[in-house]
């Protein structure tokens, strides 16, 4: 039987649809949460927070649902060790919830992805995810490849990692920094990052490695004609690169 | 040069600071109203008389349709109030004649029953637990 996913759904998250179509099509049982649901989210194995704008982005992005009733089923989740994957909004909820880098206490953040510099701007953009940790580290990446690329899409106004020296510093040396921005050939440098994140930080985890917050949308690279230079060559609905994100989730959890 | 503060507030309803104060209130945060404003303080140097005029011209700053603009007389938070800063945010520049840079800030004044401003207790759980993020944001209080 598959393993059992919930996209979670905040007063002004958009991206549930494509997130609930690449967990269905990676072999999930997939369903949409809305925020009126928040009962039924204990019978889900994982959680998948898709991108938006939850609650206007009000006061700070994220910082508002992170004190959602649907994120006390979530953290607890957590802390039983089921898998939690935040996307672009969902990944500044998950650092607002304390979740990842999950160095503080929960709900008392120690890192933001907050205004891209080094000018405030909003970025959409196609880019690399290059996996910056073993791939064991984290349950979600488990299944990938060593050093392995993954396209999507940036499409965020706040997606440069911000925190304290002492905090990024903590990142480093605990094994938080799960990606890294990349050119397509694999090489990190500045000009790949197109946010000025610090670290050149795509993606996170925590601790334990069961939660994963991303800035980028795989799922918006799933099908070959999502990827901009595949759109007019061979099948176009052929699985793309980001697809392989959502498969390794599938792996871990049918593996579970 | 005189150093000045403003308070920029809407006048229709702030559907933010109602967000803010109903999360507030579910974390357990004991207040009746909250109010938002941007606020400025300037390095001014012109004259205090059309001070007030030359701000509420800068269209990026202040919309007669939605705004309304005090001048505050001290630049630090009023009794009840947190200003929160980016940490990196600096100097920024604004199109102000004989202003060159402001510095920004979110206030948040929260009050009590009757309208009071709340205590300091309040307003310092009100900035940890929702308005500030510190890893990002330094909070002010009075």
């Amino acid at each position: 039987m598959a393993a059992k996913v919930a996209v979670l759904v905040f007063p002004g998250t958009n991206s549930e649809t494509e997130t609930w179509r690449i967990c269905r099509d990676v072999g999930l049982d997939a369903r949409i949460v809305h925020w009126s649901q928040a009962a039924t989210l204990p019978q889900f194995d994982a959680y998948v927070l898709p991108g938006g704008f939850a609650y206007e982005d009000r006061i700070r992005a994220g910082a508002v649902p992170a004190h959602d009733p649907m994120m006390d089923y979530v953290i607890e989740a957590s802390q039983k060790g089921k898998l939690i994957l935040g996307v672009c909004n969902g990944a500044q909820i998950l650092l607002e919830a304390g979740l990842v880098p999950g160095t503080g206490p929960v709900r008392r953040p120690t890192a933001a992805f907050t205004h891209n510099g080094p000018v405030p701007h909003f970025v959409c953009k196609h880019v690399h995810l290059k996996l910056a940790v073993e791939p064991s580290r984290c349950a979600i990446t488990a299944a990938l490849a060593k050093n392995a690329l993954i396209p999507a899409w940036a499409a965020h106004g706040q997606g440069r990692l911000a925190a304290t020296p002492e905090h990024l510093r903590e990142i480093m040396q605990g094994g938080h920094l799960a990606f890294v921005y990349a050119h397509a050939d694999g090489t990190v440098n500045e000009a790949a990052v197109p946010n000025a994140s610090a670290l050149g930080c795509a993606g996170l985890t925590n601790r334990e490695g069961n939660v994963l917050a991303i800035m980028p949308h795989p799922e918006r690279d799933a099908w070959n004609y999502n990827h901009p230079d595949r759109r007019d060559t061979g099948d176009i609905l052929a699985p793309s690169g980001g697809v392989k994100l959502y498969a390794a989730l599938a792996e871990a959890l049918n593996l579970a | 040069m005189s150093s000045r503060t403003v308070a920029i507030r809407l006048k229709i309803p702030d559907n933010e600071a109602y967000t803010a104060l109903t999360a507030l209130r579910r974390l357990g945060v004991d207040i009746a109203r909250l109010e938002r404003a941007e606020i400025w303080t300037f390095e001014d140097r012109g004259t205090e008389h059309d001070f007030v005029e030359r701000v509420e011209g800068n269209e990026t700053l202040f919309n007669p349709n939605k705004h309304e603009l005090h001048l505050l007389e001290e630049g630090k938070p009023r009794e009840g109030e947190a200003w929160i800063e980016e940490l990196d945010a600096g100097e920024v520049a604004v199109r102000i004649a004989d202003i060159a840079h402001g510095r920004r800030f979110v206030g948040w004044r929260l009050f009590s029953e009757g309208h009071t401003p709340a205590d300091e207790a309040t307003v310092r759980s009100a900035t940890e637990k929702l308005l500030c993020n510190p890893a990002i944001e330094r909070a002010i209080t009075a």
